[in-house]
Order: C-alpha cells, then structure tokens, then sequence
C-alpha cells in the first residue's frame, strides 16, 4: 500500500468524531499539531441529548460526581474512571464550557442537578446547557410542560405526571400547544427546532405559552429551540412568554441540542486548523517496525495509508460500532484490531433480565494509565496508540450516566499524553 | 384484527368484546351468552384457549346459533398459535411421512384462500434438494404429492434461481407448491371478531381455575379476570382448544388426555431474504423452511419434546443448529441481521408416548369424554397444526352438537372472514401504500412496519388489557429491525392518552414489553443487531432514564400466557 501523492503527513489521527475524538483533536489541533480526524459518518454526539453526564449512579444515587469518583474508582478498578483524576476531570469540563461559546454550558462536576426526561424522570446530570438547567428539580416550583400535538417524540401529558410522582414537591401539568406548522401532522424534533429560528413562529408559540400558563409557573419543553440561534431562540421566548423556559430532551434521534453541540466542537475543530473526514474509515495498521507509522483508510472503494505520529482510538463501543461481536461471539477492535476485552467463546454474554447484568455491556479496550490500549500482558500494544471514549471498556455508560463524563475527560487525557510526548 | 372496528366494554365485571356494528348477519341472532351482574354467564358452548383452534371453534359454534363464551388466559393467540413461522402448508411438507396431514393441509389450504383472504400473503413454495438433503427423496416426494392431491411440479434449478437469487446454486432439483404465508394473530383476531358480530362473547385475560363437575357432567368452568375476579360459566357442553394444555385443563375435570408438548424454535431476520416459501425436500427435519412472512423472513424449525410447554429454554446449540440450516438455504444467511428468537410448542396428540416428536402425527383428534372417562359436556380437541383450525372447530363443533342433539350444519368454509370479502390476498406494499396516501395528515408511530397513529389509538380502544406486548402482535408496532427502540416511547405516551391510565400504569406497560422484548432479543445479540440494542438502551436508559421511572401509583397488571413462559416469545 503506497502513500497517494498529496496526502500530507499528519502529527495525529484521530480516529472517530463523537465526544472523545472531538475534544482530543480539537485540543491537538489548538496546540499546533496537524491533526486529521477521520470518521465513517457524524458521530454519535448528534444522537446524544448534550447533556454532559459524569457519574448518576454509582449504582446509589451520586450527588456530587467530583466527591464520588475516588470511590468509585476504586470500587470499579477495570472502570474508565480509576485512570482520571479529579483535576484532570475539573480541566476537561472547564475547557469544555471554553470551547461551546454561543451555547452556554452551565454546573461543574461537584453537584448533580436532575433535569426531567422526556418520560418525566429526574436525571442526574453535571455540566448541561444553560437552556436545559431551569429544569433541575430541586429548584423548581411549579412547572408547565408544555408539548406540541405534532411531535410524537415528547408527551407532555406522561412526562408531567411522572415528574410530579418522581418529585412529589413540585407540581407540574401538562399542555399540548397547536403550533403553526401548516397542516403538517408528523413534524420531527428537528424539523421543529428550524422552525423556532424563524420570529413570527416563535412569536405565534409564545402567544399560546402565555395564554396558557399560570401564576409562577416555569415552562418546561422538548428541546426544539432552535438549531444554530439555540441562544437567542430561547431568551426571546423567555422574554416574550415571561416565564423561565428550559429544554427537555427529545427521546429519539436526532437530538436537536446533540446537533448544536456536534456542530460547536466540529467548528472549533476546522477553526484551529484541524481536518475533519467524514464517510472514510480506518480499516488497519500500518506498522513499521513494531511502530504504527500510520493507518489504513478505506474512502469510497479506495484504500490509502496515512502516516502519522500519534493515533487516537476514538470510534465507539458496541453502539458506535467501534467495537463489534460477529456471529460466533468473537469481540473485535473494527479499525486498529486491538485486543478486546470481553466474555469469551462459551461465555455469558447478556443474561435473562433486561436490568439485569449483561458481562458484555463492559466490553472494549483495556489501557494503561496514559490510555494506551493494552494487551493480555497489560503492555502497550503500540506505543504511540490511545484510546478515548466508549471504546475503552469497563463502563456501563448509559445505567451510571457517566458516558459522556468519560469521553469529554478521556478524550481530553489522550490529547494530553500526546502533547506531552511532542513536547 | 388489522382493520376492526369493535369496541371493549366492561360488563358486571367481565371484560367483553361487543361488535359495534352487526354486519350482515345470515342467520338468525343466536342467544346470546346470559350475563348476570355477579359475574356468572351462562352458555350453549364453552370454549377454552383463545389459540386458532378455539378461536376457530367459538366461530363455527357462533355461526350455527350456538350461544358460545370463550376464556383464555392471556391475550389471543399468544400460545402455540402466536408463536410459528407463518407458513400456509400446501402439504408437501407431509406428502410422504403423514399422507391424512397432507390431504387436510391442501384441503385447508385452498379454504383458507378462500375465506381468509386478508391475512394470506401468496408468495407461492419451493421445495428444493439441497447438497445436504438425500437426492432419492425427491422422486418419493412428488409421487407422495401426487397421491395426496398436494400441486407440485418440477422447474428447472435455473428458474428456481431465478424466482430464489439468494437460494443456494448448488441445489439440484426444485418443485414448485402452493405454500403461502398467513399472518396467525390477524387470522386470530379476525375470526375472533367474526364470532363476537355472531354472537359470541370472548374473554381474554381469563383464566381458568376450576372445571366444575355435576355428578358425571361437566357443567362449566370458573375463570379468574383479570382483576383477580372470580367468574362463574356454566355450559351444556365444554370444549378443550388448549393444544399443549390440554392435558393440564383434562386433569382438572379428572380426565385423562396426552399431549405431547413439542419444542420448535424459530428466528426472524430483519428482512426478506426470499420472496417465496423455501423448503428442502427431504423428510420433515430441523432447520427444513424459510418462511418469508411480512417484513422478515423466518428460519425453522426443531422438534423437541418438552416436559412443560410453560417452562422451556432455547439454547445456544438450537440457535447455530438454525443459523447453520440458514446458510445452508441462502448462502450468506449468517451475515443478515437476526432480530429475534422464539419457539413454540406443538400439541402433537398422543396415547401411547413416542420416542421422538417429529413421529408423531399432525393429524388432529377429538376426544369426547364420555367415551374415554365416564365424564359427559366435556370435549377435548388437540393435535393438528394452524393450517387445519378451521376444520378441527368443525369437527370439534359436530361433535358438540350431536352433545346438544343439534344437526345444524358448518358454514365456516364458505364464509369469509370479515375484511376478506373481497377475497384479495395481502400484499407485502399494502402498508406502504397506505401511508403515501396519508403522508402528511397523520403521523407515522413505528417506522419500521408502517404504524399509523390513528390505527394504533384505534386498536388501543379496542383493548381491555394495556399491554404494549399485544399491541405488537396486534398492528405489528416494534416487529421490525429496531424492535421497539424508536417506537414504543411514542407508544407508552399514546397509550397513557387514550387509554386515560396513571402515568405508572403506562411507566409499568413499558418495563413490561422492555423485559418481554429482551427474551426474545438476548440469546441471539450479535453484529449490527447489538449495535441496534445498543442504541436501543441508550434511548431507554441513557435518554429516558427509564430504570428510575416512579411506579408508585397503583396498577393492574395482566400476565399474559407469553409472559409466564421461560422461553423467548415472538
């Protein structure tokens, strides 16, 4: 496999643009080195409600993920987290509310607020958007839910009453407003969310929030306020209603606030210089002398090395695809083919009960301290390799809402160790 | 089921089906079951299972005047009925080992297309030799046809290629059957609305505790609803559908019945890998047929006697066993994504026990008691297999009759089933068709079989039970390759809607079809399919954060027959 002329040499390739691979790059790229990141498609930030989740549940409930971490880790050796410091945590999430200037992050690591789900669930979460805050049941007096009849993803109706039952203080009623979207009876988050960039909608929205709520009541609803103006979308309805509004994440992708923040990273990701490939795909190693000098990417039918220096690994789990299992039961690494830890041939694998525990929920990479994957000897399998994000394994992101507490911190490590090696 | 327009109501506490319309009923009203306010009714005939056979014999009774009340314990067909590959025999599959099973097959083959039109999709059959089939059965195949009435003509491997792509080219002979596909829980559903505008009541979610007994006459039985409220039917005559239960419901009139429970496992792929019916020609064996059957193809089957058709597993060995038999049918087969596994049993009827269940024939019996145990109104109907329910409720129903000293005749083969008049068979586009024409005027709650919203609300009112896990079977909503991930969210806050439930009713009806799902989904996660289950979770745990839903208002909670058993369901 020969380099194609004109494919300039990259310090780093990132492998993979959710969270984890955004952050690493962005970083590196901040830092002067030419870094090129390639993913197969839009990583899965689009599919993610933003918020940034550190540690919920350890599986008790975590007030203050900062406090809990020491425990936790060392209750959880094999966990992402028993490699992350506090401080390192603290500094990812302070660069995180840095790098998303024109929507806002608010909170830090030492307190979990619980902002509802679409089904009315108070969930802990650390650092979210400034839209979604106002939501944070242990603040909030009585609220409106409001929905709209054309949305079929957010039920105002069932996520009030779950809401009121989850926190018997609070009292919250549900309204379906009817937007004015043309007829139209199927319009998604997203569709919707385009709709708020436009005033005279917004406008129309505002007069039914108004005539409909009460008293001192905030208004709670799915997070459609716009896509690129998510800002002032929502302070003008804020103003316009006045009423304190806040988001509440949509269920189904896409995710309209995981779209604004994708859209963020990746803008400061080419602002600082760094290259974005999407639609290609890391299909091996190219090694020189027991060194990775480079990787193998499939683009459309055609396959090129590019040489680097350094490789950040940061193309998922079992969702992501960047860890797979084939019909055998074999767990593989899909780009580098790296060690995999996981259940083994004859193993259990899920077990009966969907809440129950499933040994390949866990399964990815096992790394070192510096987050370089490892093999079944616990050396590095290159020396120039790291992983970030939900490819490391020992995690159960979505039961201990920690996933992307560990990319944001993982991928902001990995960019870390390497600046430390290039000095 | 698909298209219905009944209406639940509750009456002095028994959940019952009423027609909102009559339609055109050719006979005089027979009496209806009497009901009284203390939940006691009162019938000509009474039938136990809610599976096709029974649903089939509340159907006949109904139609020939018969005041008839069903029970059965969960939803419809959830048992043996709800849970097979969905083929249509021809009866090719029995032409040599079971020739009566193969005559009742093609009979029942062209009666169904005639009256149930709406459910049968006509994707035709093959039965093809494959490398591992024996290359002799072929010629004891087509005489076995020949001698059973069952259509079969031989077409060159070249056009069953053609027809089949996907097929293996190392076949070596290929005949063409009229197999075809039949959607069991809208069979079920249909014909239970047929018997319900003829008459008949019939009572899901009711189980049966207790067969009573006059002396040597059995008298009727007493259910449990599903409040946990006693009801108390008393019938002239008492027929047994229960299939594979049917020893058990015998045992409670001190009567004496063996069946056979036979374990056949099955598993759907996310699409269809043929359009036809595909068999090998060889004798009845595990991992024999590939069905095509709506939007997803279904690989089976095994046969293995079970102890307790409530209590069984599927093991790792019977999953490859069925991905190997894929792969050998459609080369590639293990590479398609796999959404599911579930198995059924069998009522394979038997007296004398048989080594092995494949042995056993398909043929069905009618047991009278009277005969056998000294007990009188007491019938059992067992044995048998979908394709033959409507002629094993007319056997059952004259025999029930003669108990009755009645002679009127079976009307059942000539009668189309309501949304069948027209006597069109199903189309796999008709869904898609349907949504172009209301593309924006309504909205589209499950993408991947085609959900309608207004179709879904309509189907809820009709039910008494809110089980999101019936409403699956009932409109298809989560069958398809994301099983549920997308839609059954929009579900729950559907169902919370119409239904007016509690927010913890409709919460606890989505834990229960999250658990109900996983049995089926778990034995078989691998390649894109767990990467689907994977974002499935995150919606459900990550997003939603359904483990921490508040459940504390109180609910009722049927459990349903498919909910009891150890086993995946479909």
């Amino acid at each position: 496999m020969s380099e194609q002329p004109g494919t300039a040499t990259a310090d780093v390739i990132v492998l993979g643009a959710g969270m984890a691979g955004l952050v690493a790059a962005t970083r590196l790229a901040e830092a002067g080195l030419r870094v090129v990141t390639v993913a197969k498609g839009y990583g899965s930030l689009r599919l993610a409600p933003a918020t940034i989740d550190i540690l919920g549940y350890g599986p008790e409930p975590v007030d203050s993920p900062a406090q809990a971490l020491a425990g936790f880790a060392a209750a959880h050796p094999e966990h992402p987290y028993a490699l992350i410091s506090q401080v390192m945590l603290a500094d990812s999430v302070q660069w995180l509310k840095e790098h998303v200037g024109t929507y806002a992050y608010v909170g830090d690591p030492s307190t979990n607020m619980l902002l509802p789900t679409a089904i009315g669930v108070p969930r802990p979460s650390a650092v979210v958007p400034e839209t979604m805050a106002g939501g944070d049941v242990r603040r909030l007096g009585p609220v409106l839910i409001a929905g709209f009849g054309v949305l079929k993803d957010f039920h105002a109706a069932l996520a009030a009453e779950n809401l009121q039952a989850a926190a018997y203080a609070l009292e919250a009623r549900p309204v379906l407003l009817d937007a004015p979207v043309g007829g139209q009876a199927d319009v998604g988050a997203l569709a919707l969310a385009r709709r708020f960039e436009d005033a005279a909608f917004r406008g129309a929205v505002a007069a039914e929030l108004r005539a409909a709520v009460r008293g001192e009541e905030a208004i709670g609803l799915p997070a459609v306020l716009g896509v690129d103006q998510a800002r002032s979308v929502w302070t003008e309805l804020q103003q316009a209603v006045g009423r304190p509004v806040f988001e509440i994440p949509t269920a189904v992708p896409t995710s309209v606030p995981g779209m604004r923040l994708d859209r963020e990273l990746a803008g400061r990701l080419r602002r600082a210089g760094g290259r974005l490939v999407l639609g290609a795909e890391a299909t091996g190693p190219e090694l020189r002398n027991g060194r990775l000098a480079g990787v193998r990417i499939r683009s459309a039918p055609r396959v090129t090395t590019r040489a680097c220096r350094w490789v950040v690994l940061a193309t998922g789990g079992l969702a992501s695809g960047g860890i797979e299992v084939d019909v055998s039961g074999a767990v593989s690494e899909r780009a580098l083919g790296l060690p995999v830890h996981a259940p083994g041939p004859g193993e259990t694998r899920f077990g009966p009960s969907y809440f129950g525990d499933h040994p390949m929920e866990t399964a990815g990479l096992r790394v070192d301290g510096s987050l370089r994957p490892v093999g079944p000897d616990g050396e590095p399998v290159y020396p120039n390799v790291y992983a970030a994000g939900a490819v490391i394994g020992g995690a159960r992101p979505w039961r201990e809402k920690s996933g992307d507490g560990i990319s944001l911190s993982t991928g902001y490590l990995a960019a870390e160790a390497i600046l430390k090696e290039a000095g | 089921m698909e298209e219905g327009r009944n209406q639940s109501v509750r009456l002095g506490g028994v959940a019952a089906t009423t027609p909102a319309a009559i339609s055109q009923p050719s006979v005089a009203r027979p009496p209806s079951p009497a009901g009284s306010a203390d939940g006691r009714l009162e019938c000509e005939v009474l039938v136990i299972g809610g599976g096709s056979t029974g649903v089939g014999v509340a159907r006949d009774a109904a139609m020939r005047g018969f005041s008839t009340v069903l029970v059965e314990r969960g939803d419809l067909a959830t048992g043996t009925t709800g849970r097979f590959h969905g083929l249509l025999h021809s009866g090719g599959r029995y032409a040599v080992k079971d020739p009566q099973a193969a005559r009742e097959c093609i009979a029942e083959n062209v009666v169904l297309r005639r009256i149930a039109a709406d459910c049968i999709e006509d994707t035709g059959g093959l039965f093809v030799t494959t490398p591992i089939d024996d290359p002799q059965y072929a010629d004891r195949f087509i005489a076995g046809c020949r001698d059973t009435g069952v259509p079969a003509e031989e077409i060159p491997v070249a056009e069953a290629l053609r027809r089949e792509p996907r097929l293996n080219p190392r076949i070596t002979r290929a005949f063409v059957v009229p197999d075809a596909t039949v959607d069991a829980w809208k069979t079920v559903w249909t014909c239970a609305r047929s018997a319900t505008e003829h008459g008949a009541r019939i009572l899901p979610y009711h189980e049966v505790i207790a067969v009573t007994r006059d002396g040597d006459q059995v008298t009727g039985i007493i259910a449990r609803g599903p409040d946990g409220e006693q009801v108390q039917i008393r019938a002239q005559v008492t027929v047994s559908a229960s299939g594979a239960w049917a020893g058990r419901i015998a045992a409670m009139a001190d009567c004496r019945v063996q069946v056979l429970p036979g374990k056949g496992i099955m598993m759907a792929s996310s699409h269809r890998l043929v359009q036809s019916v595909v068999n090998r020609c060889e004798m009845p064996a595990d991992g024999d047929i590939l069905v095509p059957i709506r939007t997803v193809s279904v690989i089976g089957t095994t046969d293995t006697p079970v102890e307790d058709p409530d209590h069984w597993a599927i093991t790792q060995a019977e999953i490859d066993q069925m991905l190997e038999a894929g792969e050998n049918l459609v080369p590639g087969f293990t590479a398609a994504r796999m959404l599911r596994v579930w198995g059924g049993v069998r009522p394979l009827f038997q007296d004398h026990a048989p080594a092995e269940t494949r042995d056993v024939t398909r043929a069905h019996a009618v047991l009278d008691h009277r005969a056998r145990d000294g007990v009188g109104g007491f019938l059992t109907i067992t044995g048998g297999k979908f394709c033959t329910f409507r002629l094993m409720a007319q056997d059952a129903v004259d025999a029930a009759a003669e108990v009755l000293g009645s002679t009127r005749p079976c009307r059942t083969a000539d009668e189309p089933l309501p949304d069948s008049q027209e006597r069109r068979f199903y189309q796999l586009g008709s869904r898609l068709a349907e949504r172009e024409r209301t593309l924006t005027d309504e909205q589209l709650i499950c993408e991947c079989e085609l959900v309608r919203r207004g179709r879904l609300e309509e189907e809820m009112a009709r039910r008494s039970a809110p089980s999101l896990d019936d409403l699956r079977r009932a409109v298809r909503l989560g069958m398809g390759p994301c099983q549920g991930g997308f839609c059954m969210f929009r579900a729950t806050g559907i169902l919370h809607q119409v239904k007016h439930l509690s927010a913890a009713e409709a919460s606890r009806a989505l834990l229960a079809f999250l658990e109900e799902r996983w049995k089926g989904v778990y034995p078989l996660l691998h390649g894109d399919q767990l990467r689907q289950a994977r974002l499935d979770d995150w919606i459900f745990q990550g997003v939603l954060d359904v483990e921490h839903l508040p459940l504390t208002a109180p609910t009722r909670q049927p459990e349903s027959a498919a909910g009891t058993a150890t086993g995946p369901p479909t």
